[in-house]
C-alpha cells in the first residue's frame, strides 16, 4: 500500500521503531482553586500504541483523557515524564509532531470553527494551514463533505449548523490532512445513529486498510468495545488496565456468573433460580428474538452448570444452553473505576 | 456517589413551591455574580483605572495653548481644564450606560449562557437591569476617580447646597434618559450581534455635537442644531453650570435643561421598550438568541 | 461519495508545501472573508474616526495660535493633531484589532486547532494583525484626506516629504508590532487584553504628545524620561518634522528619529518574539489554550 511507503519515506523513526505514541511516566498537574491544592490530571502513564492500532481510552469524568490527548498533540506541556508522538517528542519536537497527527475535540460541541465562516470556507482554511496542495485539498474538501453529508450545506456558515452538523465539519476537518495518528477526543458525540455508524466505519477503515493509528476517547462503552484493538480504562488520572476487550473482561472478572439461555416464562425461571441456594443473585434478564438470557452469580460455577437446566427442565423451561458468564466492558468498567463519577 | 437515586427521587418528591425571589434580589444576584467575574482579572482593575485617567493628564497640557474666549463667551467660568474633564469623564460614564447593556447581551452570548439564563424564571426586564447594575457601579467609579484626579491637577468645582442638589437631579435624569437609548441598542445588538449601530453613532455624534470638549457656540449655525437631539447635550451644559459656575436649580437655564431631559425620557422610553420587544421576539423567531 | 472512494483519495500521497506564506496569505484572508460578514461595521468605524477629526479642528479653534508656535509647530493646531490622531487612531486600532482577534480564537477554540497544525505560531499571530494593518489603512487615508481637503490642515505632501514618511511610518508598524507580539504573549496568559490595549494607547497618546506639544512637559522632567521610553514619540516628532515643517531626510532631527527607532526595532522585536513564546508556553503549561 502507498501509505505505508509514504509513512516510511516520510518518518524512518515511525516506522523502525514501529511505535506510533509512546509515553513513559507522563504526569501532569494543574494548579486546584485558589492555587494551593494540585489536581493530579495525569499520573505516571506509561503507554505504548502500535503503528495502526485502534486504541481507545475510557474512564469517568475527570479522568484525565482529554488532558492526555492534549498533551499527546502538544498543546499541553507535561510536567514530569515523556511522550514521543511518530518518533518525535512532544515537548521538544512539537513542530515535527504535528505534522503527523490530526486532532479532534469533540467536547467543545463545535465551539471550535469559525462561526462566521461557512464549512467549506472552514475546510479550506484549514488545508492551507496544513500545506496541503491546492487541487489535493479541493478534491478531498468535495469527497469529506458529501461523506458526511454536508454537500447541500456546505457554503452555509457554520453558526446555522446543529450541532451534529459542526460535529460532522470538524471530522471532516481531522481526516483532511491524512495525517497518520489521529487523536480523538469523544469523535462521535452529537452524531446522530446513522451518523455515529458510518463514523466508525470509516475510522475502522482508516486503521484496517490505510494503517492509520487511532487514538480516541469515548463515554459510549460499546462503540468501545467494538472498535479497540487494545482499550485503556482511566481513573484519577492512573491508567488502571490496558488490553484488548476480550482480556480485560477475564481479568477483571471478580464474581462467578453463569449465563442460562431457555424459552419459556422469565417469571417462572427468576422463581426457580431464586430457590436454588448456590444462586446468589440474578444479575440481568434479556429477552431475545425468540429466547431469553438470564445472569446469575453464583457460589458454585461447576455446580450451576449441571444444576440449572435440570431443575429448569423438571419445571417445564427448556434450556439452549448455559456457560459461564463473562461481565460486560461496562461492568468491567464500573468495576474497575469503583463505580464513581465526579463531576470535574 | 454517596447519595442513593431514591434518596434523590425523595428529595425532589417533596414540592417546594417555587417563589420568594423578588427582581431585587435578582438583580443583586447578578451584580454579585459580575462582581466576581470580575475580580478574578484582578491584575486589570489597577490598569482600567490607570489608562482612563490619563486623559485627565493629556487635557492638563492641552488647556496650557487654549484660549478660554470661547468659554467666556458661553457663559462658562474661563477654565478649559475643569470644561474639558468634565465633559470627558461624563461623555465616558455616559458611553458606558449606553452601551452597557449591549456589552452585557454580546458577553453572554459568547459565553453562551445567554439561552440558559431567558430559560430560567426570570423575566427580560429583570435580566436587563442585573446585566446592567453592575457596570454602571463601575462606571460611576471611573466618573469619580477622573473628577477626584482632575481636583488634583487643579480644576475647581464649585460645591455649594443648591449646586450639589441640581447635579444630583441631573445625574438620576442623565443615567435614566441614557439607559432609554442603551435599550435601544441591546435591541439592535440582539439581532446584528456586533457593531451596534445606536451605540457607535451615539459615541461619535454626541463627540462632535454635544460640546464634550468647546461650547457648542464654536460650530456653525447649520450643525448646531444636531446637538439637541442628545440627552448628553443638555445634561452637559448643566452639569458644568452647576460645577463650574455654581448654579442651582433655580437658574431658568438649568430648569430647561431639566425639562428637556424629562421630556426625553417620557418621549422616548415606551418607543425603545416596544422596539426591543419586537427584536427580541423576531429573534427567538430566527431560533439565533444564543449565537455571536 | 462512499468509503472506499475516500479510501481511495487518501491513499494518494501528496507533496506537503513547506510555505509560511501560504499559510499567512490563508490566515489574513479567512479574516477579512469574516470581516465583510460585518461591512457596515466597517463603514461605521471609518465615519466615526473621521468625526474625532472633526472633533480636533473644533477644539483648534479655541487654541491660541502664538502658544502653539512659541514651541516651533508652526501655528495651526488642526495640522498639529491631525498628524497625532491619525497615526495614534491607525495604531490603536491595529493593538485592538490584535487583541480581540486573539480573544475570539481562544474563547471560539479555535487557536487550539491552529496549533496542532505545522503553522508557524508568528506567522498566524502576523495573520491575525494583518487584518488591522489593512483595514486601518483605509481609516488612515480618510483621516487624512477630511483633514487636508476638507477642513484645509497644511501640510506638505511632496514625492519627498511622502517618502521620508512611509520610512518613518513603516518603522513605527515595527516597533509597535513589536509591542503587539508582548501584548499578544500577555493577552493569551491572562485572556483579557482590553485593559492593556487600553493603557498602553492611552499612555501612548498622552506621552507622546498626540494633543500637545513635548515642549510643554519640560517642567516635568520625570514625564519627559518616560515619554522618551515610547517609539511612538520618535515617530511622531519625525512625520510632524515632516508633514508639518517641510523637513527632508537630511534634516538631523529627522535622522535622529529614524536612526532611534530603528533600534527600537532591534530591540523590540526579539522581546516581543519572546513574550509570545511565553505566553505560548505557559498556556500549554496551565492547560488553558481554549478558556477565558
Ligand atoms: N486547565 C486546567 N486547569 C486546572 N485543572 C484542569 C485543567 N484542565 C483539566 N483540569 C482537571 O484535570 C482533570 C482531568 O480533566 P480532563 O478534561 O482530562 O478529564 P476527561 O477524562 O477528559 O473528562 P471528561 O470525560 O469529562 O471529558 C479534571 O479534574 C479537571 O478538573
Ligand atoms: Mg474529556
Amino acid at each position: 500500500m502507498s501509505i505505508i511507503n509514504c509513512l516510511s519515506k516520510n518518518s524512518k523513526g515511525l516506522f523502525t521503531l514501529n511505535t506510533a505514541v509512546e509515553t513513559v511516566n507522563l504526569t501532569k498537574y494543574f494548579k486546584g482553586d485558589g492555587g494551593k491544592e494540585r489536581i493530579v490530571a495525569v499520573d505516571h502513564v506509561s503507554l505504548s500504541i502500535r503503528e495502526g492500532e485502534f486504541f481507545g481510552l475510557l474512564g469517568p469524568n475527570g479522568a484525565g483523557k482529554t488532558t492526555l490527548i492534549k498533551i499527546l498533540c502538544t498543546l499541553v506541556i507535561p510536567d514530569e515524564g515523556t511522550a514521543r508522538v511518530a518518533g518525535f517528542d512532544v515537548v521538544k519536537d512539537a513542530e515535527k509532531v504535528r505534522e503527523y497527527i490530526g486532532w479532534l475535540h469533540g467536547e467543545t460541541g463545535g465551539r471550535a470553527l469559525y462561526w462566521r465562516l461557512s464549512a467549506r470556507d472552514n475546510l479550506r482554511f484549514y488545508a492551507y494551514l496544513q500545506n496541503i496542495p491546492k487541487d489535493v485539498a479541493r478534491k478531498r474538501i468535495d469527497a469529506l463533505l458529501e461523506f458526511f453529508e454536508l454537500d447541500k450545506d456546505a457554503d452555509r456558515l457554520v453558526k446555522d449548523f446543529s450541532t451534529g452538523m459542526k460535529m460532522r465539519v470538524m471530522l471532516a476537518r481531522t481526516l483532511l490532512s491524512n495525517a497518520p495518528i489521529l487523536l480523538m477526543d469523544e469523535p462521535t458525540v452529537g452524531l446522530d445513529a446513522t451518523g455515529a455508524i458510518e463514523t466508525r466505519r470509516l475510522l475502522q477503515a482508516l486503521c484496517k486498510e490505510l494503517r492509520k493509528t487511532i487514538v480516541f476517547t469515548t463515554h459510549n462503552i460499546f462503540e468501545a468495545e467494538r472498535l479497540c484493538d487494545r482499550i485503556a480504562v482511566m481513573n484519577r488520572g492512573k491508567i488502571i488496565a490496558v488490553d484488548t476487550p476480550l482480556r480485560l473482561s477475564e481479568i477483571t472478572r471478580k464474581y462467578r456468573g453463569v449465563e442460562v439461555r431457555f424459552r419459556g416464562s422469565s417469571e417462572e425461571a427468576v422463581r426457580i433460580l431464586e430457590r436454588l441456594e448456590f444462586v446468589k443473585r440474578i444479575m440481568s434478564i434479556q429477552p431475545e428474538e425468540d429466547y431469553t438470557v438470564i445472569r446469575a452469580e453464583v457460589k458454585d460455577e461447576e455446580q450451576a452448570l449441571s444444576e440449572i437446566p435440570k431443575a429448569f427442565s423438571t419445571n417445564g423451561l427448556k434450556t439452549i444452553g448455559v456457560q459461564i458468564a463473562l461481565p460486560s466492558l461496562e461492568e468491567v468498567f464500573l468495576n474497575l473505576t469503583g463505580g464513581e463519577h465526579e463531576s470535574a | 456517589m454517596d447519595l442513593k437515586v431514591e434518596d434523590i427521587v425523595k428529595y425532589l418528591a417533596e414540592n417546594i413551591p417555587r417563589g420568594g425571589v423578588g427582581p431585587f434580589e435578582k438583580a443583586v444576584a447578578f451584580i454579585i455574580r459580575d462582581f466576581k467575574i470580575w475580580w478574578t482579572y484582578k491584575l486589570w482593575i489597577t490598569l482600567d483605572i490607570l489608562s482612563s485617567l490619563t486623559f485627565v493628564a493629556t487635557y492638563y497640557f492641552v488647556s496650557m495653548i487654549i484660549t478660554p474666549q470661547a468659554l467666556i463667551e458661553a457663559g462658562y467660568a474661563a477654565d478649559f481644564l475643569t470644561f474639558s474633564v468634565i465633559g470627558i469623564s461624563v461623555q465616558h460614564y455616559v458611553f458606558t450606560s449606553v452601551s452597557s447593556l449591549s456589552d452585557a447581551i454580546r458577553e453572554e452570548q459568547w459565553n453562551g449562557t445567554m439561552e440558559t439564563i431567558l430559560s430560567s424564571t426570570t423575566s427580560f426586564r429583570v435580566f436587563l437591569l442585573g446585566e446592567s447594575a453592575f457596570r454602571f457601579i463601575i462606571g460611576s467609579y471611573f466618573l469619580l476617580a477622573s473628577l477626584g484626579m482632575g481636583v488634583l491637577l487643579g480644576i475647581r468645582l464649585v460645591l455649594n447646597p443648591t449646586s450639589i442638589l441640581a447635579v444630583f437631579v441631573l445625574t438620576i435624569l442623565l443615567v435614566a434618559s441614557h439607559m432609554v437609548i442603551g435599550v435601544l441598542g441591546a435591541a439592535m445588538i440582539l439581532k446584528l450581534k456586533q457593531g451596534d449601530p445606536i451605540v457607535w453613532a451615539f459615541s461619535w455624534l454626541t463627540q462632535l455635537f454635544s460640546g464634550v470638549l468647546y461650547p457648542l457656540g464654536l460650530l456653525p449655525d447649520w450643525l448646531k442644531w444636531v446637538g439637541n437631539a442628545f440627552p448628553l447635550t443638555y445634561s452637559l451644559d448643566g452639569l458644568r453650570r452647576c460645577l463650574m459656575n455654581g448654579e442651582g436649580l433655580d437658574s431658568p437655564m438649568i430648569i430647561g435643561n431639566t425639562l428637556k431631559l424629562i421630556l426625553f425620557i417620557v418621549v422616548v422610553l415606551p418607543f425603545s421598550l416596544w422596539f426591543f420587544k419586537k427584536s427580541y421576539d423576531s429573534t427567538r423567531r430566527e431560533g439565533a438568541l444564543g449565537q455571536y | 461519495m462512499n468509503q472506499p472512494e475516500i479510501l481511495q483519495l487518501f491513499r494518494v500521497e501528496e507533496k506537503r508545501s513547506k510555505s509560511s506564506l501560504r499559510q499567512l496569505f490563508a490566515v489574513v484572508w479567512a479574516q477579512l472573508k469574516m470581516m465583510l460578514a460585518y461591512k457596515s461595521w466597517l463603514v461605521m468605524d471609518l465615519l466615526s474616526t473621521l468625526a474625532s477629526v472633526v472633533m480636533y479642528y473644533f477644539v483648534g479653534l479655541q487654541v491660541d495660535p502664538h502658544q502653539l508656535s512659541r514651541s516651533g509647530w508652526g501655528t495651526s493646531y488642526l495640522a498639529f493633531s491631525l498628524v497625532g490622531v491619525a497615526t495614534s487612531n491607525y495604531l490603536w486600532a491595529c493593538l485592538t484589532r490584535l487583541s480581540h482577534s486573539i480573544q475570539h480564537e481562544i474563547r471560539g477554540g479555535t487557536l487550539e486547532t491552529i496549533a496542532v497544525t505545522p503553522i508557524n505560531m508568528l506567522m498566524f499571530f502576523i495573520g491575525l494583525t494583518a487584518r488591522g494593518y489593512l483595514v486601518s489603512l483605509i481609516y488612515l487615508v480618510g483621516v487624512f484626506t477630511v483633514g487636508v481637503y476638507g477642513l484645509g490642515a497644511k501640510l506638505s505632501f511632496t514625492p519627498q516629504s511622502l517618502f521620508v514618511f512611509i520610512i518613518l511610518f513603516v518603522l513605527m508598524l515595527v516597533s509597535n508590532q513589536a509591542l503587539g507580539l508582548v501584548a499578544a504573549g500577555i493577552i493569551m496568559v491572562y485572556k483579557r487584553g482590553d485593559p492593556l490595549v487600553f493603557i498602553l494607547a492611552a499612555v501612548n497618546e498622552f506621552l507622546a504628545g498626540v494633543l500637545y506639544p513635548l515642549e510643554l512637559l519640560k517642567r516635568f522632567p520625570a514625564l519627559q524620561v518616560l515619554s522618551m521610553l515610547f517609539p511612538y514619540t520618535y515617530a511622531l516628532d519625525g512625520m510632524r518634522r515632516v508633514l508639518i515643517l517641510g523637513a527632508s531626510v537630511f534634516d538631523v532631527n529627522v535622522l535622529t528619529d529614524i536612526l532611534v527607532l530603528g533600534v527600537f526595532s532591534m530591540l523590540l522585536v526579539p522581546l516581543g518574539l519572546k513574550m509570545l513564546g511565553w505566553g505560548y508556553d505557559r498556556i500549554r503549561r496551565e492547560g488553558t489554550t481554549s478558556s477565558y
